[in-house]
């Protein structure tokens, strides 16, 4: 049909016929969808990188984050959800989604640790680790060293 | 799927990116008030500062001043003050002049450091030592870690993601508050006015050192380095698909300054000198016009009159007496357009509202509650005249003065504003359908474009 008709968004009785450019747009984007292809590697669409810088973009989060920083870890996973959930893209370099998975299971494995480390600390208290609890909980180090005298 | 998606309105797209600017103002200004809440409830308190800052360098108020002697000191603190912030604005200025910008970018990292991980760690220590909560010392020290170096980062970086980044300004924008709510409550007061004074004169006036910042920043079509809160565009389903979406498009002239991007980042560190001067500069709904403008390369001539996006200014510097910490952090607020039509507001708007608020929590919520409707409706107002006027206004009076005014209790300006407000939005919704054939004019006009092209 014309493109007059195509611009026509009101919807009415007239409009049941399928306009050739709605349908084909209509089928490529739900194809997509059916193939699981993630069209853009990031969560925020197309505001955010292309499927090329995201691989320079994924590597450096991924060998950072072994800086004992695996928040970065998070937010390499958190940024590269839509390559995640969708494992057979063919849009993205298959290395991008290696640095994910590692990111993933670095993120997964740090905090299993420092939560375990975090549940004993505070669940055992004094009956666990004796003495040494009340030098190592953060409240009496902060006294100890005046760090809240500088508001 | 449908088939005929229906096309958003102008209206539509405007509710929704004042929505995107309004719910992150308004997460600021309640962890704010619930942060003043829990550590410090009383509202002379502040007046003893450990710390001498640059707010409270001329005068520090104590309680047994009398009210005349307050109000002087509290006078002669905040001209210091803005003095300051003037200096180090024109000091911006003069170092994005000469192409320094990467110092600057610098800078800002280092200054969202000392926010993040001096003024945070402190904060959650003060926190910590409140409900006695049992974390060690090492899970401390880790976590604080993490969350100062990825707040760097998303400052510094431009592409990182978005929610990430807009956390993290928020954060900051919630830390530099309560900082300020430590001052002396005189000064506290007349530092909110004298700021939204600076900010219209820095601003609106020719010689305006944000005003010469923005006409700089637009002419060279570059990035002011300043700490920006950017909500996320609009995306319309009608626009241009495919490609990515460009973050910042500059614009001249008075007709189509829609799009205009301050993409600002600017650092706000602990200062007790800072100068907002927001700007706001809406392009309600042409940003399709705009795109197409954009892409075939057309400037629109005629007026040259420079949409500036409002810019707040603040120069935050702690000189501390006892332990030198200091930091200069510029910050910088604008509210400004992206090329796709997102919002921009400058941090420190977000600091200024939430300092009113804070201060305001120190009393009783009713009056919390209040101060915070009086400043949307004066964020309101503000969007509205920008959109009206399409040039760069300052954000910070209107909300400023019905804030203080609250504080007051001079009810009835409010209330009247309130119930206007409430009338547009309901009017609105018979505006958006008499919009529609406009719209669709806009639409096939875009079109043909697009096909001569």
């Amino acid at each position: 049909m014309d493109n007059e008709s195509g611009t026509d968004r009101y919807p009415s009785p007239a409009a049941a016929r399928v306009l050739p450019t709605a349908a084909t747009s209509d089928e490529t984007s739900s194809s997509r969808r059916r193939l699981g292809r993630a069209e853009w590697p990031t969560v925020d669409g197309p505001l955010g990188l292309s499927h090329d810088d995201s691989l320079e973009h994924a590597r450096r989060f991924f060998k950072l984050g072994f800086l004992c920083l695996p928040f970065l870890w998070a937010v390499n996973c958190f940024y590269f959800w839509p390559v995640l959930r969708h494992p057979n893209s063919h849009d993205s370099h298959p290395d991008l989604r290696r640095y994910l998975v590692g990111s993933a299971i670095g993120f997964l494995l740090f905090a299993a640790i420092l939560s375990s480390w975090a549940l004993t600390f505070a669940i055992g208290g004094e009956h666990l680790f004796g003495h040494v609890w009340n030098e190592l909980v953060m409240y009496n180090v902060a006294e100890k060293y005046g760090l809240t005298g500088w508001i | 799927m449908e088939q005929n998606p229906r096309p958003r309105t102008v209206l539509e797209t405007l509710g929704e990116e004042i929505i995107r600017i309004v719910t992150p103002v308004s997460i600021c200004m309640l962890s704010v008030v619930i942060l003043v809440s829990i550590l410090n409830g009383d509202p002379s308190s502040g007046g003893d500062l450990p710390v001498t800052t640059m707010a409270t360098i001329a005068y520090s108020e104590s309680s047994s001043d009398s009210t005349w002697d307050k109000l002087k000191g509290a006078l002669l603190n905040s001209l210091v003050f803005v003095a300051v912030v003037t200096v180090v604005t024109f000091l911006l200025v003069l170092l994005f002049y000469l192409r320094c910008t990467k110092f600057l970018k610098y800078y800002m990292g280092f200054s969202a450091f000392l926010v993040l991980g001096f003024m945070g760690g402190e904060i959650a220590l003060l926190l910590i030592q409140d409900f006695s909560f049992p974390v060690d010392c090492i899970t401390f020290a880790i976590l604080l870690f993490n969350f100062t170096v990825v707040g760097v980062l998303a400052v510094f970086m431009s592409k990182m993601a978005i929610f990430v980044t807009q956390a993290y300004l928020v954060v900051i924008g919630m830390l530099v508050a309560y900082w300020f709510t430590l001052l002396p409550e005189w000064t506290t007061w007349v530092l909110l006015v004298a700021m939204a004074l600076y900010d219209l004169a820095a601003v609106l006036l020719p010689g305006g050192p944000l005003r010469l910042l923005v006409e700089l920043a637009m002419s060279r079509d570059e990035d002011i380095p300043a700490l920006v809160y950017e909500a996320r565009p609009v995306i319309n389903d009608s626009g241009p698909s495919g490609g990515v979406v460009r973050r910042r498009v500059w614009r001249e002239g008075g007709d189509t300054d829609d799009n205009q991007g301050l993409s600002a980042n600017t650092r706000s560190g602990l200062a007790s000198d800072s100068t907002p001067g927001t700007h706001l500069s809406v392009g309600i709904g042409e940003h399709e016009r705009n795109l197409a403008d954009a892409e075939e390369g057309r400037v629109p001539g005629g007026d040259s009159e420079l949409t500036t996006p409002l810019i707040q200014h603040i120069n935050v510097r702690m000189n501390s007496s006892e332990n030198a910490v200091p930091s200069e952090n510029l910050a910088l607020e604008g509210i400004g357009l992206g090329s796709s039509g997102a919002i921009k507001l400058g941090l420190g708007d977000f600091i200024f509202y939430s300092v009113l608020v804070g201060r305001a929590a120190m009393y009783d919520f009713m009056t919390v509650y209040a101060c915070y409707l009086a400043i949307i409706a004066g964020l309101g107002v503000t969007l509205m005249l920008l959109a009206f006027y399409r040039k760069a206004l300052p954000a910070l009076p209107v909300s400023i003065m019905l804030g203080s005014q609250d504080m007051m209790n001079c009810c009835q300006l409010y209330d009247v504003l309130l119930l206007f407000w409430c009338f547009l939005s309901f009017s609105s919704r018979h505006v958006r359908q008499s919009n529609q054939h406009d719209y669709r004019v806009g639409i096939s006009r875009w079109e043909a474009y697009n096909r001569v092209c």
